[in-house]
């Protein structure tokens, strides 16, 4: 666990690069910290490792003042990512990786054998081993620079803005493998980014700085988007928080209807029988989802024609009932040619459809719930 | 006239490898009292522009205008000679060896220090090595520099290849001009390989350029 007691970092032409700060890093949790840039979120991160001295105040790891330990031992049981990865590039892959190993004294085989299986935690292959870091993609690099910083199994990781410099997708893959890795391994993590969208997704907890190195809201992520402790943070979460809280309500309480969900095997009478605009199509035996038939288009087929003969336009996607969250049904649903998401279960066969009445009905839902968490919090936050 | 080649042989080898010696050990003198420099220089900036402007001015003495100088201390020697090219191999490798160590990318060095590397070892094992090819760069210019101006030593007596084109100058013979001017290029030339091939030898992780 890390604690900051008060902690402050004043430069010596006067400027204050953090202020005050008080903040703790349970262990086995991800604490983001998130703001505008020179809001002392990188100075406050550094001060962890000792790369920055605070000028006032006091940081704890697991107890122990930092002050108190010898900066280079204490480092090589801090892991430590940065954007620009920081890889040595007179190093293999695999060098790389068990640096810290090596400082700690193992025996160089041992160390790159530790470094061999780290390469599999991250998802590289052995290949790559052997390898220079120029010879790399900007994700495998940051992916190796994970690697590094877990190599001696430190208990806390320091990551600062380590997906910032790759594009999109690899961010987006890159933050789902931190998760993973997180799952599994249960380290302190302390994240430093400029995307709120980035906090939202990889923390446990958002730390949102405002300028000059104050905190405005210490808050799991959707209590942040649900309940705001004031305009800059609202400001800062963006317009759209509405849907994006809908990232932490689980689908799994909406209410399906299955009326317009006939298999291709059913007659085409019987689906206009069942007076719904749209008729979902599903395979007969897998009950996988085949597409959506337009009720006004079926008519033109004989009325004891099998449902698979109709032209069907294609799904758009669906949602995992057990597994997604209510933003990817009302997604599935904006998508959709019919207005409507599929549900499916974990084997992709169709358990119903949601229209947007229903999904309105359980977002009103979920924001009643997020109402009474956001009125106890309001009170906390509205303190001036 | 070609005939005087085999006829001198032996002079032309003895003459060869004493070029070499003034060409390559100064430079490796240079070496030597340049790191500890540039390691200061690229450590504390405010040391270096001081360092720097002698080093310039000393570079910018006339190379004989320097034995002269040295010639009272140390006579009509070797040393006087070695301790001249020092100083001008000094001067194009102490940039290089800052240039080289401030050259290691900033992240570089922040993530070795953040994993726990000492500032030695940091040092030694991180910036040292990845500085290699600048400077190198600077020690091939100082070999090539020092063995070209070692021939200006024969102007105070110490023997060189510069013996052959002064001797073939005043006897008005052109083969042994050439043999002097041909003989120190390809000397320059195969210990600027050398360096090259160490050079790739010591940075496996540079692509073949």
């Amino acid at each position: 666990m890390i604690t900051f007691e008060a902690v402050t970092k004043r430069y010596p032409d006067g400027t204050v690069a953090v202020d005050c700060l008080d903040l703790e890093v349970p262990a086995g949790q991800t604490v983001v910290l998130v703001g505008p840039s020179g809001c002392g979120k990188t100075t406050s991160l550094r001060m962890i490792n000792r790369l920055v001295e605070p000028s006032a105040g006091t940081i704890r790891l697991d107890g122990t003042d930092i002050r108190t330990r010898n900066p280079a031992q204490l480092r090589r049981g801090i892991g430590y990512v940065i954007q620009q990865t920081g890889l040595f590039p007179h190093r293999t892959v695999e060098d790389n990786i068990a640096t810290v190993p090596v400082l700690t004294g193992w025996p160089r085989k041992k160390a790159r054998e530790r470094a061999r299986e780290l390469l599999t935690l991250v998802g590289l292959g052995q290949e790559l081993a052997r390898r220079y870091p120029h010879q790399l993609s900007g994700g495998q690099q940051q992916r190796v620079g994970v690697a590094r910083a877990l190599a001696a199994d430190p208990p806390v990781l320091l990551m600062d803005e380590p997906f910032s410099a790759v594009d999109p997708i690899v961010r987006a893959s890159l933050q789902d493998q931190l998760l993973s890795l997180q799952a599994e391994l249960h380290k302190a993590i302390v994240l430093v980014t400029h995307d709120i969208e980035e906090a939202i997704k990889v923390g446990d907890l958002v730390a949102l700085f405002r300028p000059h190195g104050t905190l405005a809201q210490l808050a799991p992520p959707e209590e942040l988007l649900a309940a705001p402790a004031d305009d800059y943070v609202a400001g800062f979460v963006g317009f759209d928080r509405g849907i994006r809280r809908l990232s932490f309500v689980r689908a799994s309480g909406l209410a399906l209807g299955t009326g317009p969900v006939l298999p291709a095997d059913a007659t085409v009478a019987k689906a206009l029988a069942a007076g719904e605009p749209w008729i979902l199509i599903t395979d007969p035996r897998a009950g996988t989802p085949r597409g959506w038939a337009d009720a006004a288009k079926l008519t033109a087929l004989p009325g004891d024609a099998p449902l698979g003969r109709a032209a069907a336009e294609p799904l758009g996607h669906t949602f995992t009932v057990g597994t997604d969250s209510l933003r990817a049904a009302l997604d599935a649903a904006v998508l959709s040619p019919a207005g409507q998401a599929v549900g499916v279960d974990d084997d992709g066969r169709v358990l119903g459809v949601a229209t947007f009445d229903r999904l309105r009905a359980a977002i009103q839902a979920a924001d009643k719930s997020a109402g009474q968490a956001g009125a106890v919090d309001g009170q906390a936050g509205s303190r001036p | 006239m070609w005939s005087w080649i085999p006829g001198n042989a032996s002079l032309i080898w003895q003459l060869t490898w004493e070029n070499l010696k003034l060409g390559v050990l100064p430079a490796l003198y240079g070496l030597v009292i340049s790191l500890p420099l540039g390691i200061i220089a690229a450590r504390w900036r405010w040391f270096y522009p001081p360092v720097l402007t002698v080093v310039n001015i000393l570079y910018a003495v006339p190379s004989l205008a320097l034995f002269v100088a040295l010639i009272p201390k140390f006579g009509l020697t070797d040393t006087t000679v070695i301790i001249a090219l020092t100083v001008f191999s000094l001067c194009v490798i102490l940039p290089n060896v800052v240039a080289g160590l401030r050259g290691v990318p900033p992240a570089v060095t922040q993530a070795a220090t953040a994993m726990g590397y000492g500032q030695l070892r940091r040092l030694a094992f991180v910036e040292l090595p990845l500085a290699v090819p600048v400077i190198i760069a600077g020690l091939r210019v100082g070999v090539v520099s020092s063995i070209s101006l070692a021939s200006v030593g024969q102007l105070i007596g110490v023997s060189s290849l510069g013996y052959l084109f002064i001797d073939g100058l005043q006897r008005s013979f052109p083969t042994e001009i050439y043999v002097g001017i041909a003989g120190v290029i390809v000397l320059a030339l195969v210990c600027d390989l050398i360096l090259v091939a160490v050079r790739r030898s010591l940075t496996p992780w540079l692509a073949r350029t």
